[in-house]
């Protein structure tokens, strides 16, 4: 008779506490760093090793790739079908370039089959849009800077008197413009 | 506990009016009208309130028990799972379905009421996933029933399971209106 009170005073009790509920499509969830959702690919930094390929257990990646004049291999081709792919992770694991990686994206339902086959293209947008691609070109840009500043100090004691200190590499390395002026004339200050 | 009246009031649907400009139907919309067909007003009401059946075959049922749990919540679109195949009009056929079980799906399928929509949830019912080269495993569950919605992943999480259960939802809709999905 009064087990009605008691689980009602369970219910009651809930009431004031904090909600747990996730409001998915308005607020998205936030994923541990480590978290496999859909994958990512950088063109530029495959090398064609076919690893990822060999090690996937369902076998879903396809990718296919060619010479160029330098004798490096370009990709041409890279599918995952996503009908079959279980998000496993070990392609990004063993990919030594890491230009294949997991997002952080989970959004794939679709109405047809076909439309879970993923071509490079889409692999590729998804990096932009989802991927790491911001990440990826704040840290050239930060590299850049810092090689720029590294090659102005080296100038600048290049400048001071020890000029035959001023390596060519960290001179080159630098993109600015202004710095392109000082870097030559350390370069003609080095064979004397 | 989630109280059920305070989540739904801001994810109610607009039913877009055929026949009219943008500016008509928002006016319409100030005024409360209610202008559309019979079809689209069933095709709201069907796609907010998709009953699921409970029918878990292998992991991925551990997700969609996860997804209506309070945490991901189903219940603020209006899907409650149903123990029994007359009173459901959605099929999350969450699993590995073996050769054993496909004739058993079917029939499940076939005591569904008109109307009825197949989710597809996880690699294994979307095309046999791991088990593709097996002997014993449906590549596919599209080749038993007809499947709206496919959800792809090992298993999926329950975000994604609401992504693939608010793409029937506007599946619904879309048809209703006379028009077809595209993905």
């Amino acid at each position: 008779m009064f087990g009605v009170f008691k689980g009602l005073g369970v219910t009651i009790r809930q009431l004031p506490k904090k909600k747990v509920t996730l409001m998915y499509p308005e607020v998205k969830p936030v994923w541990p760093e480590r978290y496999r959702g859909i994958h990512e690919f950088i063109p530029e930094l495959c090398i064609v090793c076919n690893q990822c390929a060999r090690i996937c257990p369902t076998d879903c990646i396809s990718l296919s790739g060619t010479r160029d004049e330098n004798k490096k291999l370009r990709i041409d081709t890279y599918d995952i079908n996503f009908e079959i792919c279980i998000l496993c992770d070990l392609c990004t694991e063993v990919c030594p370039t890491e230009s294949i990686r997991m997002t952080d994206q989970f959004e794939l339902a679709s109405y047809t089959r076909d439309s879970l086959y993923k071509d490079m293209k889409w692999l590729y947008q998804n990096h932009i849009e989802h991927g790491s691609y911001q990440a990826l070109q704040a840290a050239k840009t930060e590299e850049e800077a810092n090689a720029a500043r590294e090659a102005q100090a080296a100038n600048a004691e290049a400048a001071s008197g020890a000029g035959q200190k001023a390596s060519p590499e960290e001179a080159n390395a630098a993109r600015m413009p202004a710095d392109e002026t000082v870097s030559s004339s350390g370069k003609g200050g080095q064979p004397e | 506990m989630d109280v059920g009246g305070s989540s739904h009031g801001a994810s109610l649907p607009v039913i877009h009016y055929e026949g009219f400009t943008e500016e008509e139907s928002q006016e319409l919309r100030r005024a409360g009208v209610v202008v559309s067909t019979l079809e689209q007003i069933k095709g709201w009401a069907r796609s907010n309130s998709l009953w699921p059946m409970t029918f878990g075959l292998a992991c991925c049922a551990i997700e969609m028990m996860g997804a209506g749990a309070s945490h991901y919540d189903l219940d603020r679109f209006g899907i409650i799972f149903r123990a029994s195949p007359r009173q459901s009009d959605v099929m999350i056929v969450a699993g590995t379905v073996t050769k054993k079980m496909a004739p058993l799906l079917r029939r499940l399928y076939d005591q569904m009421p008109d109307p009825k929509w197949v989710i597809a949830m996880g690699s294994c019912a979307t095309a046999g996933g791991p088990y593709v080269r097996s002997y014993s495993v449906v590549k596919g569950v599209d080749q038993i029933v007809p499947v709206d919605v496919y959800i792809p992943g090992c298993p999926p999480s329950p975000p994604a399971l609401i992504y693939g259960l608010n793409k029937l939802q506007e599946k619904i809709r879309t048809e209703a209106a006379g028009k077809r999905v595209s993905s």
